[in-house]
C-alpha cells in the first residue's frame, strides 16, 4: 500500500532524512519510532503529498505522489503532529468540510461524518465550537477528520498525544479495530514504546535521517527489549553521524591546509 | 466546484465567527458616512451661496450627482484602500501561522481550487460592502433626484476596484505567515497604485508618462466614476485580477517545496 523509494530529503544544507526504504503492505500497523528530530515528521509529510522529497519516489495507495498526487491524497488519511483545526468551526461542522474536500458524495457525507464523530468518542461535543474543546478532544477532532473519508492509508504523527490513559485506550483500540476489521494500512509515529507493542506489528526505526531498524515486532523481542533495542540503534546512529561529521570535518581541514 | 464552494462557504463562515469583519465593515461605513454627509453639507452651503450670488448659470453643473456622490466614491477608494487589504491580509497567512494549511496542502485539491476558493469568499464580502455603500445614495435619491444609472457605474467601478485589489492582496498574504506584514504591505501597495498617476505628471519621459498612468489605479475608475464605465478599465481590473490570482496560485504552489 505505501512504498518509500529511497526518500531523500534536504533542507537547504541540511538532510533531514536520507535514502529512506520501506514498503508496507496492506492491513499492516507499522510503529514509526526515533528520536526527536530524527526525520519521522518529515517522512510523514512526504507520504502525505504535504512537501516532495529532494530525491527518491513515494508511492501510496498504487499511486506515484509525484505524478498522480490527487489520487493518493484521496486514499490517504493525515493527522499531523499539531492537529490542522480551525478554532472558530463547530466540531460536526470542521469533519464535514475535510469529508467534502476529500470528495465524499454527498448522499453518504452525513453518514460518514457521523460515523467518525461516533468512532472517535466526538458525539457529545460535536455541536461545540472548537477552540472551547480540551487538547484530548482537539486531539480526537484531529483523529476523526483524518479517518472521515475511510481512506485505504491512515498516517498518524503522535496520535495519543495529549490525551489521558483511558483516551488512549480508546485510540488505541480504535486504530487496531481500522487495520483489523476494516483492513486499513496505519503508519504511526510515537515516542511511547509500549504502545508499539500493543498495536504495531511491525516497527521502523529512524535516527539521524537513516533508517536503522526495519523488523516485525516478533523478531525484534528476541534481541532484546524494545527499549534496548531504541537505545542501541539510536547510539550507534549517533556515533555513526558523529564519525560521519569528524570525517567531514577532518575533510574540510585538509582542503584549508591545501588552500 | 465542489471544492471551490466548500473552501469559499467555511472561509465565510469564518470572516463572520470573528469580530473582524464585522468591526472593518462598520469603520469603513462610519468614514464614508462621514465622507459622504460632509460633502453633502458642503454642496448645500454652496449651493446656498450661489443661490444669493446669482449665479444661476453656474447651477446648471453644480448637481449631486457630480459633487457629492462622484467625489464622495472618488474619497472611498482611499477608504478601501485600507478596508481591503485588512479584510484580504488573512487568507492564507493565517492558515501558515496556525499550521491548518498542512489540512488543505495534503487534501486532494489542486492550488488553483484554494485560490479561487479564498478569492470567492473576499469578493462575497466585498459585494456585501458595495452593496452598504449604496444605501448612502439612496438617501439622496429619496430626497433629490440624481441619475440613476450613473450610480450604478460609480458602485460597479468601486466593486471592481475593490476586486482588483483584493486579488493582489491575497496574493501579498500567500508569501507571508505574518498578517500584519501582509496587511501593511498590501495597504502601501494600494495606496501607492492611487498615487502613481499623480506621480506621472511630474515625470520627464513620455513613455515613462504614460506607463505610470496605465498601472495606476486612480487612472481607470475617474470615468467609471462618473458614470462611464469604459471596457479598457474593464480589462485593466481583469488582468490584475487574473495576474494576481495567478502568482497567488504559485505561491502557493511554491508552499508544497518547502
Amino acid at each position: 500500500m505505501i512504498k518509500a523509494d529511497r526518500l531523500t530529503k534536504r533542507y537547504g544544507g541540511l538532510t533531514a532524512i536520507r535514502d529512506v526504504a520501506f514498503e508496507v503492505a496492506k492491513g499492516e500497523v507499522v510503529g514509526f519510532l526515533g528520536p526527536n528530530g530524527a526525520g519521522k515528521t518529515t517522512t510523514m509529510r512526504i507520504l502525505t503529498g504535504y512537501m516532495p522529497p529532494s530525491e527518491g519516489r513515494a508511492i501510496v495507495g498504487g499511486f506515484d505522489l509525484s505524478t498522480d498526487p490527487l489520487a493518493a491524497k484521496r486514499v490517504t488519511g493525515y493527522l499531523p503532529e499539531t492537529p490542522p483545526l480551525y478554532p472558530e468551526m463547530r466540531v460536526c461542522d470542521y469533519v464535514r468540510y475535510v469529508a467534502t474536500l476529500h470528495d465524499v458524495p454527498r448522499a453518504k457525507r452525513n453518514a460518514m461524518v457521523e460515523r467518525a464523530i461516533g468512532s472517535c468518542g466526538l458525539d457529545a461535543v460535536a455541536d461545540r465550537v472548537i477552540r472551547t474543546l480540551s487538547k484530548g478532544f482537539r486531539q480526537r477532532v484531529g483523529l476523526a477528520q483524518a479517518i472521515v473519508h475511510e481512506p485505504a492509508v491512515l498516517i498518524l504523527d503522535e496520535p495519543t498525544s495529549g490525551l489521558d490513559p483511558i483516551q488512549i485506550a480508546e485510540i488505541r483500540e480504535l486504530i487496531r479495530r481500522l487495520a483489523a476489521e476494516e483492513g486499513r494500512t496505519v503508519i504511526l509515529s510515537t515516542h511511547i514504546l509500549a504502545e508499539v507493542e500493543a498495536i504495531c506489528q511491525r516497527v521502523l526505526l529512524i535516527a539521524y535521517g537513516q533508517l536503522r531498524v526495519d523488523a516485525r515486532l516478533d523478531a525484534l523481542r528476541e534481541q532484546g527489549s524494545l527499549e534496548q533495542v531504541f537505545v542501541r540503534e539510536v547510539q550507534a546512529a549517533a556515533s555513526k553521524d558523529a564519525d560521519a561529521a569528524a570525517a567531514t570535518a577532518a575533510a574540510a581541514a585538509v582542503v584549508e591546509a591545501e588552500l | 466546484m465542489s471544492h471551490i464552494l466548500a473552501i469559499a462557504g467555511r472561509e465565510l463562515r469564518s470572516v463572520f465567527a470573528t469580530p473582524v469583519a464585522y468591526v472593518l465593515i462598520a469603520v469603513y461605513m462610519l468614514f464614508a458616512g462621514f465622507v459622504f454627509f460632509a460633502s453633502l453639507g458642503l454642496f448645500l452651503v454652496q449651493l446656498e451661496q450661489i443661490q444669493a450670488l446669482g449665479m444661476t448659470n453656474l447651477l446648471e453643473q453644480w448637481n449631486l450627482q457630480d459633487i457629492v456622490i462622484q467625489q464622495s466614491f472618488s474619497t472611498f477608494t482611499f477608504l478601501l484602500a485600507v478596508v481591503v487589504p485588512l479584510l484580504a491580509m488573512r487568507a492564507f497567512a493565517e492558515e501558515r501561522a496556525t499550521g491548518s494549511i498542512e489540512l488543505l496542502l495534503t487534501s486532494p485539491v489542486t492550488s488553483t481550487e484554494i485560490v479561487l476558493g479564498k478569492y470567492l469568499a473576499i469578493a462575497a464580502v466585498l459585494l456585501l460592502v458595495t452593496a452598504l455603500t449604496g444605501l448612502y445614495p439612496v438617501l439622496l435619491f429619496a430626497y433629490g433626484d440624481p441619475e440613476l444609472w450613473q450610480t450604478l457605474a460609480g458602485l460597479l467601478t468601486l466593486l471592481l476596484y475593490s476586486l482588483a485589489l483584493a486579488a493582489l492582496c491575497c496574493f501579498i498574504s500567500a508569501l507571508t505567515r505574518s498578517q500584519i506584514v501582509a496587511g501593511l504591505v498590501g495597504i502601501a501597495l494600494a495606496l501607492l497604485l492611487l498615487l502613481l498617476p499623480f506621480a506621472a505628471e511630474s515625470s520627464q519621459s513620455d513613455t515613462m508618462k504614460a506607463v505610470l498612468r496605465w498601472l495606476g489605479s486612480s487612472t481607470h475608475f475617474e470615468s467609471g466614476l462618473s458614470g462611464e464605465v469604459r471596457s479598457e478599465d474593464l480589462a485593466y481590473a481583469g488582468i490584475v485580477i487574473f495576474s494576481s490570482l495567478s502568482m497567488a496560485r504559485a505561491a502557493v504552489d511554491s508552499l508544497r517545496w518547502r
